[in-house]
């Protein structure tokens, strides 16, 4: 795998080989996000541009999985935009890797991008690869503004008018950080969680959820993707299975049910909505039977018993502080559009 | 030792065998498989697994608990392959076995056993990795085109165990002990009146006899009694029941000898779960149907059956009765897709005993004779369940990640 390696430290890894280990899991969401898009259970014209090597094929219910939090994570990014759409707003994705749905807003629905400044934080190795494949890619660079474009690099830092990534790991973020020079603490900012916030020790992970609550002086609201549920068998072995990789859910133990998760949420300042439903119950409630029947057509999924539990231990979970509206729709997302 | 002891022995220390070989065993295992009936006949006793998906090692640990090859008689209800990292060497072993031993061993058909769903599920990527061509997916899944759609066990017991007991289901827990045992329900003696004692992973209840297994040793996979007289044969087959298809015979007549269609009789067959529903359902997996015990009970009745033995569904405790003992699922790969943290569990059921089975016939005909409330008695039935094998035998391959999850 990689050829370096590090001095072992107390009996276990270091420190960077084990973030090295949490950024090699934006790899694997890259590959599944291709994969998915490949089957056609998602429509990505950018997945291709972020993958490296070739084509990882993943299991039928992976695809499904990799469709309902792609699809549940836009429901409610869509119905953020959508909100009072003069209003300008912030979106800000934690640990964002390779994610490319500013990319795909931008392309989809550029009457937004005006209005909207998207901010992506993750360590400078993975951001660097990033601008890399940002700079080659024509089809990405044009949904930048060249004019106000500027980039480096080396340093793992590409800003426009509408798009940054900052090199940074979110573990510095606290409340009374000073990110002033960089980030607008004063804009109705949306904040997005897909597998970030658990690898981090729940003190880390809480002292970020306060930041973005005390710090920021208008509406605020986070969506979380995480895995759940780690005491029953499926979710022991998934927790050994993924120790076996160097991968720690550090969180899973604290936030490891819908309630508790909503709990978070608001014992941390997000105090005007807190919900989470399972990727099962997003499956089952969510998704239009249409739709339903068109994914169930695209390939033929024999892990039925296996999607049930999968889907049961993972969890899209959103609060929101509200100072102006921009959450109005939140607390019916899932209801009634089918 | 012959070529086929050796392909035997290198294939137990899950050592692929060459290529002219595989064909060699293929072409055997054709000759033999496409004599019999599409509904194979076994007699009692016989241990019924289901399905093994690749994970040899866990194949291995089913062997040393319910015994080798060819002491115990096996019936092996399909998906031999696919998901796990070994779905050749664990169907190679299986086949040798088979030519080897063909009174021994009975192979019917999975969901898996097909082109189609090889190559989405990881057998056709298996061969081509270690052959370097897919040869040798060709030769096997031209065997699959041969393996039987069911097998109907006849000659089965009324009693698992010590006679004077007169227990109906033994269950074996992980370490080999003996965690549940009831006795039959015999009409109005009321001794399991508790309805389904083990059902729902509540393994204490009944009578003395039942011994709850520790919570999450698998122990307590449902079962519950059956009541009234045992005389029927138990239907095995890899999914379910077809509502194009109300007698065995019906399947009899089927041509087998092609790729799993994708919809008819075949298809239903190996696709098929069983459901709390009333009638037919559609299934979520987008072949087969859902059949509710209504479906079973008059499925049974008509055919003479006592028990469907199936496969095809995960069940977390390794088996699973249901509709009053009519069907029962059993599981037998652990840990399924080194994932998801359950046990396995294998059917015993063992042959008719002298005294009982000279009754057999006259006690259903004077069943039958009062009227239709009395049920067929279910043959005695033992589960031994196991857990996955250790870690340190199985050699994981280093490369792969051990399974899939969202990140």
């Amino acid at each position: 795998m990689n050829p370096v390696r590090f001095l072992k430290r107390d009996g276990g890894s270091s420190a960077e080989e084990k973030d090295r280990v949490v950024q090699q899991t934006d790899q694997d969401a890259s590959q599944s996000r291709l994969s998915a898009v490949e089957a056609g259970y998602l429509e990505d014209p950018f997945a291709k541009s972020f993958v490296a090597g070739e084509l990882q094929r993943r299991y039928p219910l992976i695809n499904r999985g990799t469709y309902i939090r792609t699809t549940a994570i836009d429901k409610l990014v869509n119905h953020f935009l959508s909100s009072s759409p003069e209003t300008p707003k912030q979106i800000i994705s934690l640990g964002a890797g390779s994610d490319t749905r500013f990319f795909r807003i931008a392309s989809a629905n550029p009457g937004v991008i005006p209005n909207l400044i998207y901010r992506e934080l993750d360590f400078r190795a993975i951001t660097s690869r990033k601008i890399a494949s940002i700079t080659a890619s024509p089809a990405l660079q044009s949904l930048l503004s060249p004019q106000d474009l500027s980039v480096d690099q080396v340093d793992g830092s590409l800003v426009s008018k509408h798009y940054s990534i900052h090199p940074l790991d979110i573990r510095a973020l606290h409340p009374s950080a000073d990110f002033s020079a960089s980030i607008n603490t004063s804009l109705p900012t949306l904040f997005i969680s897909e597998c970030c916030l658990v690898y981090l020790s729940p003190t880390e992970a809480d002292a970020i959820l306060r930041w973005i609550t005390t710090d920021f002086s208008s509406s605020v609201g986070i969506i979380l993707y995480e895995p759940t549920g780690g005491d029953d068998a499926f979710g022991r072995v998934m927790i050994q299975n993924l120790a076996a990789r160097g991968i720690v859910l550090k969180t899973l133990k604290k936030y490891s049910s819908l309630e508790r998760q909503v709990e978070r949420l608001r014992v941390l300042g997000f105090t005007d909505g807190q919900l989470a439903v399972s990727v099962k119950g997003i499956h089952d409630g969510w998704v239009s039977a249409r739709e339903r029947g068109r994914i169930a057509g695209l390939e033929m999924l024999d892990e039925v018993e296996e999607w049930d539990m999968l889907a049961a231990h993972y969890c899209v979970a959103w609060g929101w502080r509200e100072r102006g509206g921009v959450f109005a729709g939140w607390r019916d997302v899932g209801q009634g559009d089918h | 030792m012959s070529d086929l002891d050796h392909a035997i022995s290198l294939l137990r220390s899950c050592k692929p065998i060459p290529e002219p070989a595989v064909r060699e065993l293929c072409y055997k295992a054709r000759e033999l498989l496409i004599e019999e009936s599409n509904v194979q006949l076994v007699d009692a006793p016989v241990t019924i697994c289901g399905d093994i998906h690749g994970q040899f090692h866990d194949l291995m640990e089913l062997f040393r608990v319910g015994g080798d090859v060819p002491e115990t008689n096996y019936l092996f209800m399909g998906d031999f392959v696919d998901r796990g990292f070994y779905s050749l060497e664990s169907f190679l072993l299986l086949l040798s076995l088979k030519v080897r031993y063909p009174d021994r061993i009975t192979l019917i058909r999975g969901n898996h056993e097909s082109r189609q769903i090889t190559t989405v599920y990881g057998f056709y990527d298996e061969c081509l990795r270690k052959y370097g061509s897919a040869n040798v997916w060709r030769y096997c899944c031209e065997v699959f085109d041969y393996l039987a759609l069911g097998a109907l066990v006849v000659g089965a017991g009324s009693f698992v165990g010590d006679e004077n007991e007169e227990c109906e289901v033994e269950v074996v827990g992980v370490g080999g002990d003996v965690v549940t045992r009831l006795k039959r329900r015999d009409d109005g003696a009321g001794l399991m009146n508790a309805a389904n004692p083990l059902q729902e992973g509540s393994a204490g209840g009944g009578d003395g006899g039942t011994v709850g297994g520790p919570p999450g040793s698998g122990a307590s996979g449902s079962s519950g009694g059956t009541k009234g007289v045992n005389n029927g044969a138990v239907l095995c087959v890899h999914g379910g029941l077809s509502p194009l298809v109300d007698s065995v015979d019906k399947i009899r007549l089927l041509d087998r000898k092609q790729e799993v269609p994708h919809e008819g009789a075949m298809c239903d067959l190996l696709w098929s779960d069983p459901d709390e529903i009333d009638g037919w359902g559609l299934s979520p997996r987008g072949a087969g149907f859902l059949f509710g015990a209504d479906i079973v009970k008059h499925f049974n009745h008509l055919n003479n059956l006592t028990l469907i033995a199936r496969a095809h569904q995960l069940v977390m405790e390794g088996f699973k009765e249901m509709f009053d003992s009519s069907i029962v699922t059993v599981w037998s790969a652990p840990n399924y897709c080194y994932r998801c943290g359950n046990v396995a569990a294998i059917l015993e059921l063992g042959e008719e005993r002298n005294g009982s089975g000279a009754g057999i016939q006259w006690s259903a005909a004077a069943g039958r004779g009062q009227g239709s409330g009395v049920a067929r008695r279910g043959p005695g039935r033992r589960y031994r369940v196991f857990e996955a094998a250790p870690q340190d035998s199985r050699g994981m391959p280093a490369k792969k990640p051990v399974a899939d999850y969202f990140l």
